[in-house]
């Protein structure tokens, strides 16, 4: 793995120049373009009033009223060196690093989690035995934060939308054979337990806890655990990316381009904030801090999206935080194509439909990518659907050229425009939510937010406003797809659409029990003791985690052990009669 | 004035929220009280329904497997002496599953883009029935 390249660049600042600009058009090409635009404008209005049925705006999928057509003029203001400049050069919109791709490959990064670990593991190597470059793993909902696979709350989730994982023992069957000094791994969970075991395998594969790399799914909340898996990783293993901004699932939660920024920016102020107060400074940590975002169904906006993103990053921290230390400011991502659009009619669309979202990810510059399988509607992912995954971002790196040139839409009159106008949208909503005394406080505000986004989205559907092939528009009641795909069912000898195998409960069952069987309990009452002693006084629950996670306690005694300790109700229902808000 | 409806909302996962908030929202805006469970195992919505008296059960399934989440919930039901409360289903259900759930008595299984005024209207049929029903009794 590479350290952060530098540019050795002195990029001019304008800032330090007594205010010069750097504006890329002189005024006489503006003023001359003003008139021109106009008559232009004017004439585009002529021509389309005789065209029936012709659109008469376009709102972007973020609800963006865009013009049919950008020109200089558009970007007068936007000065080259201070919001464009090269890549790997703050603000970095063009790239966090100097090189783009050709230094650093994209990750092809499918996210994974089939049944025991067993399976996964299995999966895993199957997609790096095909080209994937990256891991990454998702717990089912049971063991993801709930209990034991035994108890019987989790009947029925048990594998079925994710990997079971209840002890040490399943995760190392579940990285097993890998290498994890070699493929960069994503665990796609919150709980400080994951990172305990990654640590145990980690120490027992003799691998230094300061070159260990990897991530997590360590959103910035306002909890305990949270904060104690940045602190600890900061001190003790300082190349994992401890923090973590899972934006992408607040965007199909349903909100906008311009609050998937914004939010993620708040939400790391926040964290960073409660990082400060416990003695760290922002340089120690905030490059140790990646996001995971979405790429959706609006080409062109999406790619600014992912260039606004680093631009506001990197002036936020630099700006408001005094951050310095380059690598703090490059706002790296790993990106999951949209998912609310895929639909189960003529599901060979969703194809078509995420490798489109998957080349304005690449066009953005991300850096490590997932691509939804066709049969995301259906069920999860076979080794069919996962693969065509992969082979779609391999076609777009290694056939198309779209990887060769750094930032190829950098320039676009409208891409620059679009850039301007989410950066300007995204700071606006960031200082909404300081006004509010930060992110933390304004939870329920965002959440709200992202409620009323997904409302009127549906609600644009609904009406036909927003075109869903297959959905509001080119029904196919004989749909030949669904058809074909049943076809392939029946003849296929391999698995063609994925269906949940309820013996997974009894295999996880058996590899639990062997767990609780082989453990000393006494010793493990002990350190779970000093665990709870730990959590209840405030203090970083990882060191003694990690030696109750060694003698056997298992996932969801951990999940107890934090109720019992942070007082942690179960929330029951409440009422919501109209026309109340719903919180 | 006529009471409304009472709808249980449940989910089974915490990730995946949209729905689930939209269906909430759509079912207020159309004058159903809608009673947020959040995330419920099936003995959970049981209590919940009983608790809060509800004319009908949605469950929202993702995660979970609904070829055996409502089962058990119908089971459930049936133990507590609520089994004619009506249950709808949306989300992620297989086909397979669908048959199997619509002998086991659902009575509604919405997919994924089912437009929010045919979810309204349908709930508002099958709640409105039962809430007859148990008016007559």
């Amino acid at each position: 793995m590479i350290a952060v390249p530098v540019l050795n660049l002195i990029i001019p600042d304008s800032k330090n120049e007594g205010g010069r600009s750097y504006l890329m058009f002189s005024e006489d090409v503006l003023k001359e373009l003003k008139t021109f635009q106009e008559r232009y404008e004017e004439e585009l209005q002529r021509i389309l009033s005789k065209v029936p049925d012709a659109q008469k705006e376009y709102v972007t999928f973020s609800g963006l009223t865009v013009k049919p057509l950008y020109t200089p003029y558009d970007i007068a203001k936007t000065d080259f060196f201070q919001d464009i400049s090269f890549p790997g050069q703050y603000p970095y919109t063009r790239s966090v690093f100097p090189a783009g791709y050709l230094s650093r490959r994209l990750n092809i990064r499918q996210v994974t989690g089939v049944g025991t670990a067993e399976d996964t593991n299995k999966r895993w190597k199957f997609l790096l035995s095909h080209g994937a470059s990256a891991l990454s793993f998702v717990k089912d909902d049971g063991s993801g934060s709930r209990a034991d696979s035994d108890d019987e709350r989790v009947k029925g989730l048990v594998g079925k939308c994710g990997v079971v994982l209840d002890t040490l023992y399943d995760y190392e069957t579940l990285f097993d054979g890998i290498d994890i000094t070699k493929y960069p791994v994503h665990m796609i969970t919150s709980t400080a337990y994951a990172l305990a075991c990654y640590l145990i395998i980690a120490e027992k594969r003799g691998i230094n806890f300061k070159e260990l790399r990897g991530s997590m799914s360590n959103w910035m909340r306002p909890e305990n655990e949270c904060i104690d898996i940045t602190e600890y990783c900061t001190r003790n293993v300082p190349l994992f990316n401890a923090g973590y901004l899972d934006m992408r699932n607040v965007r199909e939660g349903g909100c906008t381009a311009s609050q998937e920024i914004a939010f993620g920016v708040a939400t790391t102020m926040a964290g960073s904030d409660a990082l400060i107060v416990r003695g760290l400074d922002i340089d120690d940590f905030l490059h140790r801090v990646t996001w995971f975002v979405n790429a959706g169904p609006d080409f062109f906006e999406e790619v600014a999206k992912f260039r606004a993103m680093r631009r506001v990053w990197a002036k936020i921290f630099r700006e408001r935080y005094g951050a310095k230390n380059p690598s703090s400011l490059l706002c790296r991502m790993h990106c999951q194509t949209y998912a609310p659009t895929l639909t189960k009619q003529q599901p060979f669309n969703n194809l078509i439909r995420s490798t489109i979202y998957a080349l304005a990810a690449i066009m953005g510059g991300v850096q490590s990518l997932h691509v939804n399988s066709f049969d995301e509607a259906l069920a999860i992912p076979t080794e069919f659907s996962a693969l065509l995954s992969v082979r779609t971002q391999q076609i777009i790196d290694l056939e198309t050229g779209v990887t060769k040139v750094i930032d190829p839409l950098g320039g676009s009159y409208y891409v620059e425009w679009l850039t301007n106008k989410l950066e300007e949208d995204a700071i606006a909503i960031i200082d909404t939510i300081q006004s509010m005394g930060g992110a933390f406080k304004a939870w329920d505000w965002m959440c709200d937010e992202i409620r009323k986004a997904a409302m009127r989205n549906q609600e644009e559907f609904d009406s036909g406003k927003r075109l869903l092939v297959g959905v509001n528009t080119l029904v196919d009641d004989d749909d030949i797809q669904m058809r074909a795909l049943k076809v392939l069912e029946e003849h296929a000898d391999f698995e063609c659409i994925s269906e949940y195998d309820p013996s997974v409960v009894d295999r996880q069952i058996a590899r639990l029990n062997k767990v609780r069987r082989e453990r000393d309990s006494g010793k493990l009452k002990r350190a779970m003791d000093d665990l709870l002693d730990i959590m209840r006084a405030g203090e970083n629950m990882i060191p003694p985690l990690i030696e109750a996670v060694k003698l056997g306690m298992t996932q969801g005694e951990f999940a107890e052990l934090k109720s019992e300790a942070y007082n942690q109700a179960g929330g029951g229902p409440y009422v919501c009669s109209p026309p109340a808000t719903l919180a | 004035m006529e009471k409304a409806i009472r709808f249980l909302l449940v989910r089974d996962d915490y990730y995946h929220q949209r729905g689930y908030w939209v269906i909430a929202a759509a079912m207020r805006d159309a004058g159903i009280e809608v009673i947020l469970g959040g995330i419920q195992t099936p003995p959970e919505t049981v209590k919940t329904a009983t608790q809060e008296d509800v004319d009908i059960i949605g469950c929202r399934i993702m995660q979970g497997a609904p070829g055996i989440v409502i089962p058990i919930l119908l089971d459930k039901m049936k133990e507590q002496g609520i089994e004619d409360t009506p249950v709808v289903v949306g989300g992620v259900v297989p086909e397979k599953d669908e048959h199997l759930l619509r002998e086991l008595g659902v009575k509604e299984i919405f997919r994924s883009h089912t437009p929010l005024k045919t979810l309204v209207e349908r709930v508002k049929a099958i709640g409105n029935e039962y809430k007859k029903k148990r008016t007559e009794k």
